[in-house]
């Protein structure tokens, strides 16, 4: 078990926050290419910046959350609170980093009260966001396997993590309970950008995208019809 | 209306279309698809949705058609998704990867059905798209859709054959109008209004060097005949120079809602008009889409930059802020409200200059709830007013919220800046039993206009 836990801990937690560091790289960068390509491509270079501001911002920011479903989106503003602020800001994570890269961030972390609310509050708030999904019809009908899947793997390191920070345990319970919550912090960070949690990067750029494609290429209908074989065809 | 949905009745949305060649419609609708990915800018947007979307249902509460059918087939993502499942499948990366290994969607005969008439289920209104957090433009892919579907040519009969007698017919417009019954048309509006107004008010035909260019929705001149002399009496009153031209006067293009290569044609055509006669300017009448198509010329205008373009409601607020038009603010006095065509307002571009013309002149004006960038589609959009065969599924579903935002105003005059809206808001209050009298803003003007 403890050579499992120093892997998990060192190599296997190196290679997967790798992998969540170059995926969700890869995509935002991807998509700045793809937004400039369809820019040179077009004609219309302008775009309705002040709409796609508004819209940027109001759902980055909880500013346009409340205007639809608002128990669901207070819910989920409060699950992404936890879920963001938790990991990063933990004393236990930051000293971690601190021990391996140049920076630390040890200074600003939570007190342990705060830390475990934080947790609590996800838990119950993810635990709910779940349950919203499952009963309604229209969530069902329009859900995957990964907006199912997602709720319940996010809870899993918060969960043990709790267990292992609060409850007296033995130290070889202690040792499961650390290598499930790693083990599933890993993989989350390998799932990350092959998801919709892509989402964290990519959502500022969802209005601008949107806005590029509209400013249509000129021609490409005639060019289209050229390669359908239907050149100089009447409708 | 009852929205009990055991009770509800609702009538089919199954349009027309001319017969097609039976041929593997699964392999025609990839190649397209993969035709239109390679020449246009629509990859970087599917990229972006298949990957975004957090399933959150949000949509379904400000979508006008699922409101009332409460139908989970009618709900915008998932029907987003009808065409995103296409493009993950067979034109992402991951998605293509995902497939080889773990199975999963395949396009069929039975999907391309469901999206064949899916997508025309929606009116392109993009109402939804306001409230998505993911930014997913669910009206984007309804266009995408009916393009790929236009060029199997699943499109409904209706806007084929009036999008074929514009490009190809003799008279070159969607209504099939020939010039000198539209000559005439104007001769008698002209008469009208010198009846009206002890004054020459005419339509200017062929002026070369004219500062404004003007389109209607080439119905207008058959149907709408108020709204042509209120827009006359305005330009008229205000000394603006404008002219209409006889080769090509139809502001429609039918492109926006179904197909790239026939918005891109159609405007072609008031390039070609633009330069014959050197006008300065683009004046489009009152008509939403047919003015959002015109944004078009931006990115399609062959010779030089595109010029100026200008909405009627623009002028005319600028013409009386100016002071060089005159309303009469006592001759309206019944309640009045204000329909937002979804083309000019849903994001947010001619929202307040309606308004303030109406305030000017209209003391017992009331708002729609809600109202502006957020009203609600009329039930009409995206090209679904004119096919007939499907009125009862326009008037009865699609336009159920409409009537209900009116009968709640209990206006009298409701005002709709845009042909289609026109009709399909006429039709709704008919078949829904509302009171009021629905007409564009310039049939207003008309009646309180002082012309000295």
């Amino acid at each position: 078990m403890d050579s499992f836990l120093e892997f998990l801990k060192g190599p296997f937690f190196r290679f997967s926050f790798a992998i969540m560091i170059l995926g969700l790289l890869r995509i935002f960068i991807l998509t700045l290419i793809n937004g400039f390509e369809a820019k040179s491509k077009a004609k219309d270079k302008q775009l309705p910046m002040n709409y796609v501001k508004k819209l940027t911002i109001g759902y980055v920011l909880p500013i346009r959350a409340f205007r639809t479903k608002p128990v669901y989106s207070f819910v989920s503003i409060m699950f992404h609170i936890g879920l963001l602020i938790t990991p990063i800001f933990l004393f236990d994570h930051a000293l971690l980093f601190s021990n391996s890269i140049s920076f630390s961030w040890v200074g600003i972390t939570l007190s342990k009260e705060w830390a475990d609310n934080l947790t609590l509050l996800t838990i119950f708030a993810g635990t709910l966001l779940l349950i919203m999904r499952v009963s309604d019809r229209k969530s069902r009908f329009i859900s995957r396997k990964q907006d199912y899947l997602w709720p319940l793997i996010l809870l899993i390191p918060f969960i043990t993590g709790w267990i292992a920070a609060n409850l007296t345990l033995e130290p070889e319970t202690y040792k499961f309970y650390m290598i499930i919550h790693i083990l599933a912090g890993n993989i989350i960070f390998i799932l990350i950008p092959f998801t919709k949690i892509a989402h964290c990067v990519l959502l500022p750029l969802s209005q601008w995208i949107t806005a590029r494609t509209w400013k249509f290429v000129p021609e490409a209908g005639e060019r289209v019809e050229k390669i359908l074989g239907k050149e100089g065809r009447k409708l | 209306m009852n929205s009990n949905i055991k009770n509800k009745e609702i009538p089919e949305m199954k349009y027309i279309i001319e017969k097609t060649e039976e041929t593997d419609r699964v392999t025609q609708f990839l190649k397209i698809f993969a035709a239109i990915l390679q020449e246009t800018n629509y990859r970087p947007a599917l990229e972006q949705f298949i990957k975004v979307s957090a399933k959150c249902a949000k949509c379904t509460t400000t979508c006008h058609v699922f409101e009332h059918t409460n139908d989970v087939r009618d709900i915008p993502c998932y029907r987003s998704e009808l065409l995103l499942s296409v493009y993950r499948r067979y034109f992402s990366l991951e998605g293509s990867l995902y497939a080889r290994l773990f199975g999963g969607f395949e396009l069929t005969e039975e999907h391309i059905s469901k999206m064949q008439y899916s997508f025309w289920n929606c009116t392109a209104c993009r109402k939804c798209v306001l409230e998505c957090p993911s930014g997913i433009d669910h009206g984007l892919l309804t266009h995408l859709a009916r393009y790929i579907l236009a060029e199997m040519n699943l499109t409904p009969r209706a806007l084929v054959i009036s999008t074929r007698e514009q490009l190809h017919g003799e008279t070159g417009n969607t209504s099939a109008i020939p010039f000198i019954a539209l000559k005439d048309s104007l001769e008698f509006l002209e008469e009208e209004l010198q009846e009206m107004f002890g004054k020459e008010i005419k339509f200017p035909i062929d002026v070369e060097g004219a500062e404004y260019l003007f389109f209607a929705p080439v119905s207008d001149y058959l149907m709408e005949a108020e709204t042509l002399m209120g827009i006359a009496a305005v330009l008229n009153s205000a000394g603006v120079s404008w002219t209409i031209s006889s080769k090509y006067y139809d502001a429609i293009n039918y492109g926006l809602f179904y197909s790239d290569l026939v918005l891109e044609r159609v405007l072609g055509k008031i390039e070609e008009e633009y330069h014959r006669l050197k006008a300065k300017k683009i004046l489009i009448g009152e008509c939403g889409h047919a003015t959002r198509s015109a944004t078009f010329l931006k990115s399609f205008w062959k010779h030089g930059e595109a010029p100026e373009l200008v909405n009627i409601l623009q002028l005319t607020h600028k013409l009386l802020q100016e002071g060089k038009i005159k309303i009469d603010p006592t001759k309206i006095t019944e309640k009045v409200t204000y329909h937002d065509p979804c083309n000019i307002s849903r994001q947010g571009w001619i929202i307040k200059e309606p308004r303030e013309i109406l305030h000017a002149f209209c003391k017992n004006y009331v708002e729609m709830t809600p109202s502006g960038q957020e009203n609600y589609c009329c039930g009409g959009g995206g090209g679904t007013v004119s096919i007939d065969e499907i009125r009862k599924y326009r008037t009865l579903v699609s336009g159920q919220k409409k009537a209900e935002q009116i009968r709640k105003t209990g206006a009298h005059y409701i005002v709709a800046p845009c042909a289609n809206c026109k009709k399909q808001i006429r039709e709704t209050m008919e078949d829904n039993n509302v009171d009021g009298e629905l007409l564009g803003l310039h049939d207003l003007i008309l009646k309180a206009i002082i012309i000295e």
